[in-house]
């Protein structure tokens, strides 16, 4: 039988990055590609998680800005040994937690070149108070009939941040109003000297 | 001090602000501050003084939820007691505290009395799209947009609803029309080329070339999305003229506008180059490989 139990291990830059450009764009929804690379230990498989590139948080639904992104993105991780290993979404309106048909046509696409892609929907509700442990994230995956699913419910895949206290520097970011720094794609084709690789957020 | 009293201490830091803020500021506060910005005046500080007085006392009056608004619109509402703009701004009010039903009720009962209100008419879109109901905003912009054709916003906002719900070729007649009205507008030409270049076809792609193109001759040639759009049609097209190949579909006539496509990307390409090495030199050996990768 072998059930498949993905693990999905994402960095406390990744979630904090994923997280500011939500915040950036509050009345959007916005948008991102997740780096990584798939790590096999016998039957599990660990996905680690460890950049997330902002991509739009206007017009999600037109290619040409996703297209030329992942063009870049490929050839800017590609000499690091990491891939496309996923995609996020946060929905514009505070109450909807389902994951629209333009997230999951990207997650398809992903899924032909990584088939273990994540899909992570950032959970609105839970940014009023930010929990001690979990990132506020919804983890969906593909199952063998084609369809996303939410993990975590049931046995299967699962998502951790890799630093512990990632929410407390989240908030922290949160109350700084970090936010107005970030950068993402579509920020770079209006501008082009901004830098969508975010080398400076953090320091 | 709270565990004394038998109160759990305080763990988070949003419920620590509210009591601070209840303990140390007073409950004039708000009013005050509105009163001085109101009253604010230049008299003998300079001009920088002032601007930085200013942008102080701003940002120290917050009417995010707070009660000032409610007793402004009581006091409105007492001076013009049949005003359509002071019931917009009830309306507005509801829409902020999230109760949709009262806030639709208020705007048809404005609308009674003033059927071609636009800001209105408008707000009721933004009460269904709030809601999530997409169906329902669509079609009170159809209807808005019958009756007040000229309204790009409108227009533009519409096209959006449809992108959102990948209803591309509706979108598409949306940038149309901004196109037939506003033809200087690049922003419109570049929009229609994204769409055509998503909706995808060879006749679709063709098109978007040329909205490209005009993108560029009307921003003389500094718009970089619409630069990157012809590298990353011409590079389709390259694909599809090696499967066609295999067809045999390729007529003799063809062999010219081959020629100008490809000068036309390397022109596209060679812009884009000039413009990295001058403003993002450090992304200018990823942006070449990009462009390569392209060419395949």
């Amino acid at each position: 039988m072998g059930v498949e139990l993905n693990k999905y291990e994402i960095a406390q830059s990744a979630y904090i990055k994923l997280v500011l450009h939500a915040l950036k764009h509050k009345s959007t929804a916005v948008n991102g590609i997740l780096i990584g690379r798939l790590i096999n230990n016998n039957n599990n498989n660990l996905v680690e998680i460890s950049d997330a590139i902002p991509l739009s948080h206007s017009q999600i639904g037109l290619l040409p800005t996703l297209e030329i992104a992942l063009i870049h993105i490929e050839e800017q991780f590609v000499s690091q040994g990491l891939s496309v290993v996923g995609y996020y979404h946060a929905n514009d309106r505070f109450d909807d937690s389902e994951v629209g048909n333009v997230a999951k046509k990207i997650g398809d696409h992903i899924c032909r070149y990584f088939p273990q892609a994540a899909l992570l929907l950032l959970d609105n509700k839970k940014l009023q108070s930010l929990p001690k442990g979990n990132p506020i994230l919804q983890l969906h995956t593909r199952d063998q009939s084609k369809n996303w699913k939410q993990a975590g419910l049931a046995a299967g895949s699962v998502l951790t941040v890799k630093e512990p206290s990632a929410n407390v520097v989240l908030l922290d970011y949160i109350l700084t109003e970090k936010w107005e720094s970030i950068v993402d794609f579509d920020d770079h084709l209006d501008d082009i000297s901004k830098d969508w690789l975010n080398l400076n957020l953090f320091k | 001090m709270r565990r004394d009293h038998g109160y759990p201490p305080i763990t988070e830091w949003w419920k620590m602000k509210r009591k601070l803020q209840k303990q140390f500021i007073p409950p004039t506060y708000e009013e005050n501050n509105f009163t001085k910005l109101q009253n604010h005046r230049q008299r003998l500080t300079t001009v920088e003084d002032y601007i930085n007085e200013f942008y102080l006392l701003s940002s120290q009056v917050t009417t995010y939820e707070s009660e000032v608004q409610k007793d402004c619109i009581k006091v409105l509402q007492k001076k013009f007691p049949e005003s359509t703009r002071v019931g917009r701004l009830e309306g507005m009010l509801l829409e902020a505290k999230g109760s949709w039903g009262d806030a639709q009720k208020t705007y048809t009962r404005l609308l009674e009395d003033s059927p071609l209100d636009q800001v209105i008419l408008k707000r009721r879109v933004a009460v269904a799209k709030a809601q999530g109901d997409t169906s329902e905003a669509i079609e009170c912009l159809n209807k808005y947009l019958e009756i007040f054709m000229a309204d790009h916003d409108a227009w533009r906002e519409l096209a959006e609803i449809y992108v959102s719900l990948q209803m591309y070729k509706q979108a598409a007649f949306c940038y149309e029309e901004l196109i037939l009205c506003q033809p200087t507008v690049p922003l419109h030409h570049l929009t229609y080329a994204d769409l055509l270049y998503t909706l995808g076809g060879l006749e679709n792609l063709q098109t978007a070339k040329k909205y490209y193109a005009s993108t560029i001759d009307l921003t003389g040639g500094k718009n970089t999305r619409a630069l990157y759009g012809i590298c990353l049609l011409l590079s389709l097209n390259f694909i599809s003229q090696c499967s066609m190949a295999m067809g045999q579909l390729i007529k003799g006539g063809r062999n010219k506008e081959d020629k100008d496509s490809s000068e036309l990307q390397s022109l596209a390409a060679t812009a884009l180059e000039k413009d990295y090495s001058k403003r993002a030199p450090n992304k200018l050996s990823l942006l070449t490989a990009t462009l390569k990768n392209m060419k395949l």
